[in-house]
Parts: structure tokens; C-alpha cells; sequence
């Protein structure tokens, strides 16, 4: 067991080092300037004076290889620089970011669960019916909807007819400002997941040992959640990991328009900015999640499927 | 129609879902009698808070000497400068009495008495020469606008005397861009701002809020509320939606499609005036047709100014622009002159004169008897600038020009022009950030300016009149240079102005005492106040 956890960790690097030399290359050779977006008047205009100076001091005006190392030596330290546009430091943002995102990512994964899973589970067992057609209906509905629609429409039943909920805003982080960002974020992947959901109980109900089962004489609902629920979630699983990466990466329409200061909306600035420090530390970052939720889904499936177990055993 | 029994059904229940959700949209939205606690963040008690929904805020730092910080500060109420415009663009002293020149390169400041910064130290000359110094610091990055200054010298307690390296006429006004706000010595200005305006600082969650409380010691009267604090909202909708539900009582930048519903609206007050914000095509002269002043003017004429107001900016987003000074401001030579209204005869005219022609009948004008297609850039930035450039694109193909839009994220249409990548390019530019004439025109039309060199334009009457205007220091002879510089640029036409961008702000009625700057930097002031 610890030998797994070694090697999956050790993959890691090679992933981090592909992945930090990879976006260095791309916004290198993408059009902008670091320099001048960090000078810019935001009323129009550059000082040239200062875009120079300001290259020489943060060594922009090196060859980008020599760039690349300067940054992999700071990284080595521990230090992931500060952001040129702002002088924060990469690491300090990233985490007052994340913070937020995190707690956005969690409820919404869990939204999309609470509705994905026993929709999926009884539109499976209800194949065929009217419930199965509501369900089915729904999922494209949601898969349809864009979420900055969905986001508005939500502000605007909630927030601005019922007033019941604040219409934007991180506030104090409380459940009150979290629900509306969290349900349009997880409907969206309700919708798939769902599906998904759907799809692989039918399959698996139909299995042999699900037909023996039920000859035995046990009873359905035991059927459902003893024999059959396991391993349909195998599919699932995979996906919702995923998703939860996807969604740890952040929304910036939802953190937009819901003014959730998240990680998405420090990607995305940063990558138009062409802000190298917090550009790579973001996509460090991001490796880094995506590496350890694949991770986790893969222990998960040691308990799905105990097969999978022994092989590692082995 | 036949539909089985269970799809009868399946219809139904869909039918029912989508009634429960249109009959919850037709609630009378009005009802304030429901507002639940949840939106209430007014803290209880006689206490007066003003909520406010800014588009921007600081980006990581509260200090106003770096960048653009300050002008979030100022708007916020908490720091000032020497000198300042009111909402006419009248030149007004602040922090400052009154001035005098001493001689060519030489002024005297002579700084407002007994006013105290919000912890209690003295407004002195001290004070005044540290915040200065801030900005000319060798590692600031906005000091080369300021490398006039030679030195800052304190001439007594509340005089300071300020030497530039030659004539330099544009220096009081300099002090106004609150880059220049004066702040008090000793504090570390990152995190807790210590200035001397109406509101003081009480704590800040950065692209969160910045809360506010009332300086009780303001020198220019206590404000009207206690309290105030400012959310920051990229999203436009939001801010809007913010003002609808009472989570603010003031939101700027609103989004156009949403002012006529508003106006209509008893419970709201729209302010809407134009700012020093203008929307101008770039002309590259470089290459031809560009060159011949001739197209140049046609383009000119072929644009329907009002039209772009009305439809891409659905006539509450901006205001047509005559010169590139908008009206608001004493430089400007608007009131002398007309608008330039499309004409269309004009346009094939001077069309037919710089050689084009449509030789093969196939409705598109030929350059040079080739097939000519002319490209706008535009940036993503402003969300006004694609549907301007698309209005901009009809109306140039109305008159035979086939025309394309493109558009780039900023930074590489910046790559762009520096390299004269380019046909014409919509751009958005605040003309007088320190309410000077000088800062556009020698960026702009002086041979040497930077945006100058992106258009090839260079004209040595107009660099004289530019350099005199500069060092010259009687207002009126003054004036007489870029009135001259103006009327040269419109004929010319390096640059095609379209609009000034109007600000639009948008109060619940309980709000008064709001005025609107256009320079856009002056906000939150004592003036403002909540009628309960």
C-alpha cells in the first residue's frame, strides 16, 4: 500500500515539470507584453521609460530559458515570487483564493450529488416510466442551461422577487451567500453526473449476480443499494473526480457574477496579464490538485472493487 | 394530437414546473415590506451606512503613491490632494489654499492650516514633502510623469516650494491625480491608510470591501453618514441587481440595456453625464489609402455618430464626440464648432478623390483599381468598444468600404501598434486624468509622443503649438495654442473621434447629496446623506 502511495506521488514531478514548462512556452510566445500590462495606464497609454526599467529589474528582458530557470531556482527554495502585476506574493494569493474556491467546490460537488445520485439511482430503476422521462428531461436541462443565465435567473427568483437571499457576494462565507453560486454550479454537473448515474445501474442491473440476487429472493431495495449501488459507481466516481478538479480550478462566470474573490478569476486575470510569477504558481497549483483528486478516485476504487484490491496486493 | 398516457403525463408535469417558475418572475418586485434580514447590512442602532457597488478597487495594496491605488482611495473619501476639480472640471485648492508662481520654473504652495490626518498628526509641509517625495522615489513606477520636478523644498510650516527642471505649465494640475494624495508620515500605508479626507479607514478584504467610518475631524464639514462601505463588483448585472435587492444604496457602472427600466422607476435616481473618457479610432498613416488626409476625412464623414449612441450604446452609454476634449472641459473647442454629421455626398466625393472607385460593379470601392478591405482592432477590455467597431464596420460598408472588425485581448493589440500592424484601431482613453490639455496631445499629436509614433503622424506647426502651450504660462494664451492644435487635428484626422463615454450611477431615492465628476475620481464626499 505504501508502495502505491510512493509511486503515484513520484508521478508527480515529471507532471509538474511537463506541465510548468509548458505554460512558461505558451504565454511566451503568446501576443502581449508582461511589462507594459503591468505598467499600463488603466486611463490609456504606457510610460516607456518605466516598461523598461521595470524589465530589467524582474529580468524579462532575459531569453526565456534563463527566465524558466531563474523561476525553478526561486520555486526550489520554496518561494513562488510575487505577482508583477500587483507585487502580492503568488503564494499568498493563491491560497486566499483557494480558500474561497474550496469551500465553493465542496457544497457545489455536494449539490450536484444530492440531486445526480438518487435521481440517477431511481430514473435506473424506473426505467421506462414517466419518473425516468422527468429525471432524463431535467439532466438535459441542466446540461442546456449556461450558467451565467442560470446564475441570473437564480439571482433573480431569489434574490430580487423572494428576497430571501443576498444576491452576490462572499460576505462572511455563510451558508446564506454560499447557496446560490453552489446550486448553479451544481446543477450544471448534476446533469452529467446523473446520467451517468443512470446509465451504468442499468448495466449493472442486469448483470447475472444482480438476476441471482434477486432469484435468491432478496429484496429489491437490498438489491439496489447492496449489490448493485457499488459497483455502478465505479463510472461515476471517476467522472465526479474530475469534476471536482474542474471545479476546484474555479468557475470565473459563477465567481464573476457572484463576486466570490476565487481562484478562477486569479487564473484567468493572470493568464490575460501574462503574469508569469502567478501564472506558473496557479499552474503548479492546478497540477498539483488534479494529480492527488486522481489520486483519492483511485483509492476509491480499491473500495468499490475489491478486486481491484488484490491485483494491488499482488 | 396523440401522446401516450405517459408522455401525456411527462408534458404535464413540465408545463406545471415551468408555470412555478414564470408565476415566481411576475411577483411584484416592489414589495420592500419583504426584504428579509439576509440583505439588511445596515448594523442596528441610529447609525447611517452608505453601501456603494464599485466596479474597481485596489488590487493588493492600499499605498495610493503605487500605480492607480489612489484613485480607488480618493473615491473611497479617504485620502485628498493640494488641489482638485469640482464636478465642472473647475480647478479648485484642496489641501492647498491657494499657489503662487514665483517664476518661470519656480511655485509656492501655500498648504491649508489646523487640518489634522485621521490620527491626529498635523497637515504640514513635512507631510506634504514626504508624500511627494513618495511618487518622485526611484523605485516608483509612475515617476517619470513627474520628472518635471526638480526638487520640493519646504518653505515654512505650510509652504512648500516646488522647482522644475524648465517652464512647465501643467504643473499645479499635476497635483491633482491623486497619486499625489498626502498621506502621514510614519504609518505603514500598506495596510492601514492614514489621510485627511471625509471618511476614515476601518478594515478592507481585498476584491471583497473596504468599510469606512466618518472622520468626525473632517476640515470641510463632518459627512452625512456614519458609516460606508464599498463592494467591489466586476460583473455589471450584479451591481445592478445589488441596488434592486437594497444591498447598496449606490452602484456605478451600470449596464446600458437596464437605464430606461430604471428611469421609469420611482424608487431609483439615475445620474448619467459624460466623462473625460473618449472613444477614438486610430489611423495608421503609414500605409495607403490611410495617408491621404483626403480618406481620412471621408471616414470621418461617413460615421453616424448619434447612430452609434442610440444603437450600440442604446442612447444612454455615451455621448458623440466632436474634438477630443469633451465638453466639459474650459480647453475644449466644442462650443465653437459643429458636430460632424454623416454625409454621405461629401464621403463618395472625397472617395472618388483619394481613388477609390468601384470599377467593377460589384458594389465594393477598389483602391488602385485592387480590391480594398479595410480592418478595425478593437480591444476586449470595454464593452462598448465591439458593438461601437461593429456600427463603425455598417456604416463604412454602407458607402462602399468593405470593412472587418478584429477583435484582440489589449495586450496584443498594444503589440500591434507599436509594430503599425494595423488599419484603424477603437480605442478608450481618459484625455485628461489631471484635467491638463498637455498629457493627450503631446502623447497624441507631438511628434516625439509614443502614440504619435503609432499613428506616423507628425506635423512640426502642431509641435510648436504643443511645445508653447506647454511652457506658456497665461491662461488665455494658452488656450489659444490647443485651441489651434485642436482644430489642425480635426482637420487632419490622425485620429476619428467617436464618443465620450458617459458614466452611468444609479441611487435608491433615500440618497442625496450625490454628485457625479467626470473625471471620475472624486466619489464618495461629506456631501452625501441618507434621508430615512
Amino acid at each position: 500500500m505504501i508502495e502505491f502511495i510512493a509511486r503515484r506521488l513520484l508521478l508527480l514531478v515529471p507532471v509538474l515539470l511537463l506541465v510548468s514548462v509548458i505554460s512558461f512556452s505558451i504565454i511566451y510566445i503568446s501576443p502581449g507584453d508582461t511589462a507594459e500590462n503591468a505598467i499600463m495606464n488603466p486611463g490609456g497609454g504606457v510610460d516607456r521609460k518605466a516598461v523598461e526599467e521595470f524589465r530589467a529589474k524582474t529580468g524579462l528582458d532575459e531569453p526565456v530559458h534563463i527566465q524558466y530557470i531563474n523561476w525553478m531556482g526561486r520555486v526550489l527554495r520554496g518561494d513562488l515570487g510575487e505577482s508583477y502585476m500587483t507585487g502580492v506574493g503568488v503564494s499568498e494569493a493563491i491560497f486566499r483564493c483557494f480558500k474561497v474556491t474550496l469551500k465553493l467546490a465542496v457544497v457545489s460537488m455536494l449539490v450536484s450529488l444530492v440531486i445526480a445520485l438518487p435521481l440517477g439511482i431511481i430514473s435506473a430503476v424506473k426505467k421506462g416510466t414517466v419518473i425516468d422521462d422527468v429525471c432524463r428531461l431535467f439532466a438535459l436541462a441542466g446540461v442546456s442551461m449556461p450558467n451565467f443565465w442560470q446564475a441570473y435567473l437564480l439571482i433573480i427568483v431569489f434574490a430580487l422577487t423572494l428576497k430571501v437571499l443576498p444576491s452576490s457576494g462572499y460576505g462572511d462565507g455563510g451558508i446564506t451567500y454560499l447557496f446560490l453560486p453552489a446550486v448553479t454550479l451544481g446543477t450544471g454537473y448534476a446533469a452529467v453526473t446523473m446520467r451517468l448515474m443512470r446509465s451504468s445501474m442499468i448495466e449493472v442491473l442486469q448483470q447475472d449476480y444482480v438476476r441471482a440476487a434477486r432469484a435468491k429472493g432478496v429484496p429489491e431495495h437490498m438489491v439496489i443499494f447492496r449489490h448493485a449501488l457499488k459497483n455502478s459507481l465505479i463510472p461515476v466516481v471517476t467522472v465526479a473526480g474530475l469534476n471536482f478538479g474542474y471545479l476546484l480550478n474555479g468557475s470565473v462566470i459563477v465567481e464573476t457574477i457572484f463576486s466570490w474573490p476565487g481562484i478562477g478569476n486569479l487564473i484567468v486575470s493572470s493568464i490575460l496579464s501574462k503574469d508569469y510569477p502567478m501564472i506558473q504558481g496557479c499552474v503548479l497549483f492546478i497540477a498539483v490538485i488534479f494529480v492527488l483528486v486522481n489520486f483519492a478516485v483511485d483509492i476509491s476504487y480499491a473500495y468499490l472493487n475489491p478486486r481491484i484490491r488484490y491485483e494491488n496486493k499482488n | 394530437m396523440y401522446l401516450s398516457k405517459r408522455n401525456r403525463i411527462t408534458f404535464m408535469v413540465m408545463l406545471l414546473v415551468m408555470a412555478t417558475v414564470l408565476g415566481s418572475l411576475c411577483i411584484d418586485q416592489d414589495s420592500e415590506e419583504k426584504t428579509a434580514s439576509a440583505n439588511q447590512t445596515k448594523p442596528s442602532g441610529q447609525e447611517s451606512t452608505l453601501r456603494y457597488a464599485a466596479t474597481f478597487g485596489p488590487e493588493g495594496t492600499l499605498d495610493p503613491a503605487v500605480k492607480w491605488t489612489g484613485w480607488y482611495l480618493r473615491e473611497a473619501g479617504v485620502y485628498e490632494t493640494l488641489f482638485s476639480y469640482d464636478e465642472n472640471m473647475n480647478l479648485q485648492p484642496e489641501l492647498a489654499t491657494k499657489y503662487e508662481q514665483v517664476s518661470d520654473t519656480e511655485w509656492r504652495i501655500f498648504i491649508r492650516e489646523g487640518v489634522k490626518f485621521h490620527d491626529g498628526t498635523p497637515l504640514n509641509a513635512d507631510a506634504v514633502i514626504y508624500s511627494l517625495n513618495r511618487v518622485l522615489d526611484d523605485n516608483n513606477t509612475r515617476k517619470g510623469e513627474y520628472d518635471f520636478i526638480e526638487s520640493i523644498s519646504k518653505y515654512s510650516d505650510s509652504a512648500v516650494t516646488i522647482k522644475t527642471n524648465s517652464t512647465y505649465a501643467p504643473t499645479i494640475a499635476s497635483l491633482t491625480d491623486p497619486v499625489t494624495s498626502i498621506v502621514s508620515p510614519g504609518t505603514d500605508l500598506n495596510i492601514a491608510p492614514v489621510g485627511t479626507g471625509p471618511f476614515k479607514f476601518e478594515s478592507y478584504t481585498q476584491d471583497v470591501s473596504l468599510s469606512l467610518k466618518k472622520n468626525d475631524n473632517y476640515w470641510n464639514g463632518t459627512a452625512g453618514v456614519d458609516r460606508a462601505i464599498i463592494y467591489f463588483v466586476t460583473d455589471e448585472m450584479t451591481r445592478l441587481f445589488k441596488l434592486e435587492s437594497n444591498e447598496v444604496d449606490i452602484a456605478d457602472g451600470l449596464p446600458q440595456s437596464e437605464i430606461a427600466g430604471l428611469h421609469n422607476n420611482p424608487e431609483y435616481k439615475i445620474y448619467s453625464t459624460p466623462t473625460l473618457r473618449t472613444y477614438f479610432l486610430y489611423v495608421n498613416m503609414n500605409k495607403e489609402p490611410l495617408n491621404d488626409v483626403k480618406f481620412r476625412q471621408a471616414l470621418n464623414y461617413a460615421i453616424d455618430r448619434q447612430q452609434i449612441v442610440d444603437t450600440a450604446l442604446e442612447g444612454v452609454g455615451g455621448t458623440p464626440a466632436k474634438s477630443f476634449f469633451g465638453s466639459m472641459m474650459s480647453w475644449s473647442i466644442n462650443d465653437r464648432i459643429d458636430m460632424v454629421s454623416r454625409d454621405e455626398q461629401k464621403v463618395r466625393s472625397l472617395l472618388t478623390e483619394a481613388g477609390l472607385e468601384d470599377i467593377n460593379g460589384d458594389g465594393w470601392l477598389e483602391y488602385d483599381g485592387k480590391p480594398f478591405e479595410l480592418n478595425i482592432k478593437t480591444y476586449t477590455g470595454r464593452p462598448q468598444l465591439k458593438p461601437a467597431a461593429e456600427v463603425i464596420e455598417a456604416q463604412f460598408e454602407s458607402v462602399g468600404i468593405k470593412t472587418s472588425v478584429t477583435i484582440l485581448d489589449k495586450g496584443a493589440l498594444e503589440t500591434d501598434l507599436n509594430n503599425k500592424d494595423y488599419d484603424l484601431s477603437l480605442y478608450a482613453w481618459t484625455v485628461a486624468p489631471t484635467g491638463d490639455p498637455d498629457y493627450f496631445v503631446s502623447k497624441h499629436f507631438e511628434s516625439t509622443g509614443a502614440e504619435a509614433q503609432k499613428l506616423s503622424y507628425s506635423n512640426p506647426e502642431v509641435d510648436e503649438w504643443i511645445k508653447a502651450g506647454r511652457q506658456t504660462m497665461n491662461q488665455t494664451e494658452r488656450k489659444e495654442y490647443y485651441d489651434k492644435v485642436q482644430e489642425q487635428v480635426l482637420d487632419e484626422c490622425p485620429e476619428i473621434f467617436v464618443f465620450y463615454q458617459n458614466s452611468l450611477v444609479g441611487t435608491n431615492k433615500k440618497v442625496a447629496g450625490f454628485k457625479q465628476y467626470p473625471n471620475e475620481i472624486t466619489f464618495l464626499t461629506k456631501d452625501i446623506s441618507i434621508d430615512e
